[in-house]
């Protein structure tokens, strides 16, 4: 991994609301936290009085969902603006988001969208990072999405488009194992294979979450434990990329912060480390239901905190 | 003719609002098939948008979700965002429209406003109220800084950034109450109700105001000062001047004493005081 990129953190955790008060009681046994940069960028109210308390006791990164970098729409400048006036306040060891599209004409789906990895796309992906890049003064940071569909008209593998990409624009890249697999696993494709040509010395950051194996194919859900398949990706990815800062997400449904703190040192026993046996598992897994790509953690529990005084 | 990634995200964005126009041979030439089909595979990002939109409002609007029902209120979001599509980065800006939409959507809208159903009334303000609320929750708050006191001249005074003034035609709040307690709540009669909301230490209260006390308030919302607001008071209210002025300042449990105490007030920055 290129030095300028980033440092190593060590293993660190997705930071979400429902933990807010655990950690600032703290000190959390975790390295670092990623932060959601929709859930503070735009906030007056206590999400951003949080993170920055949080930003001066730990390191922290900024991980975005509608950047949009594949979007044909303009560049959002506005969205820019709001970010890097984030990061100027919270200095994040580095700026990460999605090779994805979020929307088009102006509309958002909130949900990160695949594209077609055609060399149109690449181009102007290419074009996009290297304006975010002058944007914020710091390499980008990109991740693979988890993917449901496969566009007809694609001319390379994902892990090819990446590199091209990082070599064309310099940007770093954030490996999700999870996403790899679900990706993989629903294109018939094999995973190991895909790790083997991605271009590993460019990551920063490796992601890990649970996902939901439908048989027929997996939904990317971050509603449950890493599963063992991932848990051997992540070994293969943790070697390569030379030990990558790395991070469990975990997005709906979300337990305890000791039980995601339990899931994340799960990590150690694939990194060469001697570890404690794992306690048994104690997280409910979510049934038929779940969501790909799941916002709750975008939407914080606001009615929680509303009183009624009497007349 | 637009370019082949542009056509592509188009009719791809048009196949998560309008699947039902997402026609199979479009679907069949668009995507590859791996162990999904692309038409399994296009499906998941269809639900998983609707679901997703539908969940965020649940959180943003728990108190009209109580009152329309799961099946409903999820009927009335499908069509909003089939209406009004998201355009913000934020999901916070989820429910900004849908007020308006209920409204403009309303099967009466074109009947004489006594002709017209008064549930629908309801529902309409309890998402007005809904949305404001939910707005408070990250508005920029005067947490952190000074707030004004009783010693403080009426003539320094300035509402808070964080605070807000509202008028409906039920007693919402205490509808959305008594559902977040989780107490019986029933469809409450109509008649007019003011409310304050404020944030203090990032907590948001609300508070029933009378009409005098909501008319002050919305005046000094609007940028009046203190002697400015009780003028428009006595006048619309058909007072003398010096009775409100009375009202306002003189008893220990005046609103003026209340109102500090619970945040309402703060002083214009030592820059610009001398400009009050």
């Amino acid at each position: 991994m290129s030095p300028k990129l980033g440092p190593k953190l060590g293993l660190g955790l997705g930071l979400r609301h429902q933990h807010f008060s655990e950690i600032l009681a703290g000190p959390a046994e975790v390295d670092w936290f990623e932060a959601i940069s929709e859930n503070f960028m735009d906030s007056g109210g206590r999400p951003r009085s949080v993170l920055r308390e949080i930003a001066e006791r730990y390191p922290v990164v900024l991980h975005g969902v509608s950047l949009s970098i594949g979007s044909v729409d303009p560049l959002n400048l506005d969205y820019l603006a709001r970010l890097k006036a984030l990061a100027h306040e919270v200095k994040p060891a580095w700026i990460s988001d999605h090779l994805c599209w979020t929307g088009v004409l102006g509309l958002n789906s909130h949900d990160l969208l695949p594209l077609p990895l055609t060399e149109e796309s690449l181009a102007h992906v290419v074009a996009r990072v290297r304006q975010v890049q002058d944007f914020l003064g710091r390499p980008l940071i990109l991740e693979n999405p988890s993917s449901y569909v496969r566009f007809a008209q694609s001319s390379m593998e994902e892990p090819e488009f990446f590199r091209r990409l990082t070599e064309a624009t310099g940007c770093g890249l954030l490996l999700d194992v999870n996403n790899v697999y679900v990706s993989c696993f629903n294109a018939g494709t094999d995973p190991a294979a895909y790790l083997a040509a991605f271009p590993c010395e460019r990551v920063v950051q490796l992601h890990l979450a649970g996902h939901q194996d439908l048989g027929t194919h997996c939904i990317d859900t971050h509603d449950r434990p890493v599963r063992p398949e991932v848990w051997e990706l992540f070994r293969i990815a943790w070697a390569r990329t030379g030990g990558a800062s790395t991070l469990l997400e975990w997005d709906d449904r979300i337990p305890s912060f000791a039980d995601c703190l339990a899931e994340l040192r799960k990590a150690q026993r694939h990194m060469g480390m001697a570890v404690d046996p794992a306690p048994a598992s104690t997280v409910e897994v979510g049934g038929a239901d779940a969501l790909s790509t799941p916002a709750d953690f975008m939407i914080p529990r606001a009615m929680d905190s509303v009183v009624q005084e009497s007349a | 003719m637009s370019d082949p990634l542009e056509a592509t995200q188009r009719w791809m964005h048009q196949a998560l609002v309008f699947p039902q126009r997402a026609d199979s041979g479009a679907i069949a030439g668009t995507f590859a098939s791996g162990r999904l089909s692309g038409r399994d595979g296009l499906a998941i990002y269809q639900r998983s948008y609707v679901q997703r939109i539908t969940r965020c409002m649940r959180e943003q609007f728990p108190a009209l979700c109580h009152a329309l029902g799961e099946e409903l209120f999820d009927d009335f979001v499908a069509d909003y965002v089939r209406d009004k599509p998201p355009e913000s980065h934020t999901l916070y800006d989820l429910g900004r429209r849908f007020p308006g939409f209920l409204e403009d959507s309303r099967p009466d809208r074109d009947a004489p406003l006594e002709a017209r159903e008064r549930w629908i009334d309801f529902m309409v303000d309890l998402a007005r109220f809904e949305r404001l609320v939910f707005t408070m929750f990250d508005a920029p708050g005067n947490e952190g800084r000074p707030f004004a006191v009783s010693a403080t001249p009426d003539d320094l005074l300035r509402l808070q950034p964080c605070f807000a003034v509202a008028r409906y035609r039920f007693d919402v709040a205490g509808y959305y109450h008594a559902v977040r307690q989780k107490q019986p709540a029933a469809l409450p009669p109509a008649h007019l109700s003011f409310v304050a909301l404020v944030r203090t230490d990032y907590l948001t209260r609300t508070v029933p105001l009378g009409e005098a006390h909501y008319l002050f308030l919305d005046a000094m919302a609007g940028g009046m000062g203190v002697a400015d607001a009780l003028e428009a008071v006595a006048r619309q209210m058909s007072i003398e001047v010096e009775e409100v002025r009375r009202a306002w300042s003189t008893a220990a449990d005046s609103p003026r004493a209340l109102w500090l105490r619970m945040g309402f007030f703060v002083t214009p920055p030592p820059s610009t005081a001398h400009l009050a």
